[in-house]
């Protein structure tokens, strides 16, 4: 026998390697040869209707108005969302781990729960707890003496409302991730600190925070990826209505590629959209390996 | 050794036996001793009603099998692209009249021009006019009328009495005074829903209005029949006439004292009034459209198409020329609701013996399809937005129709 063979490390990630290959890097290329031609549906039935058009889609793209709106509109989920979502899974992570009792333990599944929950029963329901007329929202701001709100009417409540709903669904997965971090600090740090003296809130401030940076910075980034393609609820719930109030970039690639088979230009909005992602993403890892060094 | 190499060969027999029962799926396999397998792809969230007419066309042809897959509307652009893409689909294959220019310019529907005539009974004069018109594209024949629905008036009979209309209105002035006097019953009442997301709402009416729409492929919505139209629509939500964002349906502004006593819909709320409710029987009717220049209507429905990549065509045509049969319209009416484009059908006095369906039936013979260009999809979604504008944010509709107009000549040389 002779020692392990060179060839090993190569046999145990091939696989990955071939489905990585053959699924996501393939098709990012034919997409991006996509974006460079006219294809519509014609050309999807014969290839040889394809034109070349180079880098046309991109300046129509860029100089289309409801694709800049939409720009900006995923600008204010991400700006909004995202500290929400990381405050909020971050809090109720805290506030459970923090009780020792079986009800906690309930509240932890109670708290998942909307992200196991299917995206269109889900809109459903909201889209009755928004509804102008006869929503239980409205009602209740109603019978307190309050104005109705135009929670889905209105471009900029509107916009609000599906933040809202999904801060709601994206808590209960993120929570889990805080929940797993928290449990893994070492018990010995607070024993010292509260011998020391330290109240609750320095060593919340002092331990935990610290000791749980790497899950914050995960939780970030992937929010920060998620978001930016924020889609399935205005998707389910407003279609990217009233006055193009809430569609989102994604949206807009999906309406344009499968309701108008505009192919082409769909395919090069993706990738304005993919080069923000990166970008944005690059960004924040230097900042944390930047904060890593001090 | 050797016992892994053959495990290795059979998973790769395996993986490659999946691979091609994965490509073979919904095509068509022509099986030996001259039998054959039709697919089929009905629209509709079920495939039984469409079962049932298979099992009654193999028994009249035991060399056929057909086999039939129920496509959800919803999703079934989607499906549809798949198989343009991969050139696999159906044989035989249920085609909204809005997608046909869209799948017929892509060359997915097969030219029928030449094989018409060996089928009689697929005549042109049998089926309403407006449905030809539907299966029409670029000079050719890509299609069978087979359902067909148009836009009716639905309004309560007593509220409208209450403001001193004994009929339906029948112009546009007449419509718009019935909506005024219906609005000023009191608060929280209106005169007529009208559905600003229905892509169809003003180019039904625009074409009332002696529009255009598309000529010689140069879009016409900067003209002013055009303009006019949208002002018109646009006074009913600007006056409170017509709700916006409402949030309720039929069934809770129709019944009752009738919040919103009129609204434009299709054949398929007649069953809906009478189900959900059943408490204002007798106090409801439906009615042509009002007229301005005409009362043409919108025609929609669906056809049925021969898939260009099929290799069956001829048995293709002959099921095709089955469910097209009248007492098959009716067979099919019976189980799903869908209202036949075969006029002999209207005969029968399922048909012409209810006094709604009449309504339906005489409006049909007045209704044509949205302009059959490729875009039009699109053009329409973007008219949905633009009136959005108008009517919600007082966009200025000179300015917005301009805008539109050249959005979708460009859409049109493409």
């Amino acid at each position: 026998m002779k020692g392990p063979s060179r060839a090993a490390p190569y046999v145990f990630i091939g696989p990955t390697l071939i489905l990585l290959a053959v699924f996501s890097l393939l098709p990012i290329l034919v997409a991006v040869y996509i974006s460079l031609t006219d294809m519509d549906l014609a050309g999807l039935a014969n290839y040889s209707s394809i034109k070349f058009v180079g880098l046309q889609n991109y300046a129509d793209v860029l100089g289309d108005p409801v694709f800049l709106l939409a720009l900006r509109n995923t600008l204010f989920y991400v700006v909004i969302g995202v500290p929400l979502v990381i405050a909020c899974s971050l809090g109720a992570a805290l506030l459970i781990n923090f009780g020792r009792s079986r009800a906690f333990k309930v509240f932890r599944v109670v708290y998942y729960l909307p992200s196991v929950t299917n995206v269109v029963a889900v809109a459903v329901v909201w889209s009755y707890l928004y509804n102008p007329g006869i929503g239980l929202f409205n009602y209740v701001l109603t019978s307190l003496g309050f104005d109705k709100v135009a929670w889905l009417t209105d471009p900029t409540i509107a916009k609000l409302s599906l933040i809202l709903l999904a801060l709601w669904r994206s808590i209960g997965l993120n929570m889990i991730i805080f929940i797993a971090a928290l449990q893994g600090i070492d018990r010995s740090y607070y024993e010292a600190a509260q011998l020391d003296g330290a109240s609750n809130w320095q060593q919340l401030t002092r331990i935990t925070i610290p000791m749980m940076r790497f899950a914050i910075f995960f939780v970030s980034v992937t929010t920060m990826i998620g978001w930016l393609q924020f889609f399935e609820e205005p998707f389910v719930m407003t279609q990217g209505g009233p006055l193009n109030g809430t569609v989102s970039a994604s949206l807009f690639i999906y309406q344009n590629g499968f309701q108008f088979s505009n192919f082409g230009y769909a395919a090069a909005g993706s990738f304005v959209l993919f080069f923000i992602i990166i970008a944005v993403t690059l960004l924040q890892l230097r900042l944390q390996r930047k904060q890593a060094e001090e | 050794m050797k016992t892994k190499t053959a495990s290795a060969a059979i998973a790769a027999v395996m993986l490659a036996g999946t691979a091609l029962a994965g490509c073979s799926s919904g095509g068509s396999d022509s099986a030996d001793g001259g039998k054959v397998t039709l697919s089929v792809w009905a629209m509709g969230d079920s495939s039984k009603p469409m079962e049932q007419m298979a099992a009654a066309y193999a028994k009249e042809n035991p060399n056929v099998t057909v086999k039939v897959q129920a496509i959800p509307w919803g999703s079934a652009h989607d499906k549809l692209l798949t198989a343009v893409a991969s050139k696999k689909g159906p044989d035989v294959l249920q085609m909204g009249t809005t997608w046909m220019p869209e799948f017929a310019a892509a060359g997915a529907l097969a030219d029928l021009t030449a094989d018409l005539g060996s089928y009689p009974e697929l005549a042109a004069d049998h089926f309403f006019k407006g449905t030809v018109t539907s299966t029409q594209f670029d000079g050719k024949t890509v299609g069978v009328p087979w359902l067909a629905e148009t836009r009716v008036l639905f309004y309560r009979t007593d509220v409208l009495k209450s403001v001193g209309y004994d009929q339906a209105p029948k112009t546009w002035d007449e419509l718009l005074d019935a909506s005024k006097k219906l609005t000023e019953r009191g608060k929280d009442k209106y005169g007529i829903g009208l559905d600003p997301k229905e892509p169809t709402l003003s180019f039904m009416f625009a074409r009332q209005n002696g529009a255009k729409l598309i000529e010689d492929n140069k879009a016409q919505f900067d003209q002013p029949q055009y303009r006019d139209t949208v002002a018109y629509l646009d006074s009913f939500f600007k006056n409170g006439y017509a709700p916006i964002d409402l949030g309720l349906d039929t069934s809770q502004t129709f019944g009752g004292d009738g919040m919103v006593p009129m609204f434009i819909s299709g054949p398929w709320m007649i069953k809906t009034i009478k189900d959900q409710i059943p408490e204002i029987d007798g106090k409801w009717a439906t009615a042509v459209l009002p007229s301005k220049e005409n009362n043409m209507s919108s025609l929609g429905g669906s056809n049925l198409t021969v898939f260009n990549f099929t290799d069956h065509k001829a048995e293709a045509m002959k099921f095709i020329s089955f469910l097209s049969k009248p007492e098959n319209q009716l067979e099919w009416m019976k189980q799903t609701g869908e209202l036949p484009a075969n006029m002999k059908a209207w005969e029968d006095p399922q048909l012409s013996g209810d006094p709604n369906m009449s309504v339906v039936g005489e409006q049909l013979k007045n209704a044509e399809p949205m302009p059959l260009v490729k875009a039009w999809d699109n053009i329409s979604q973007n008219f949905v937005k633009t009136f959005e504008q108008i009517y919600r944010a007082n966009g200025n509709i000179d300015a917005q129709l301009k805008d539109f107009n050249a959005q979708s000549q460009q859409l049109l040389d493409k």
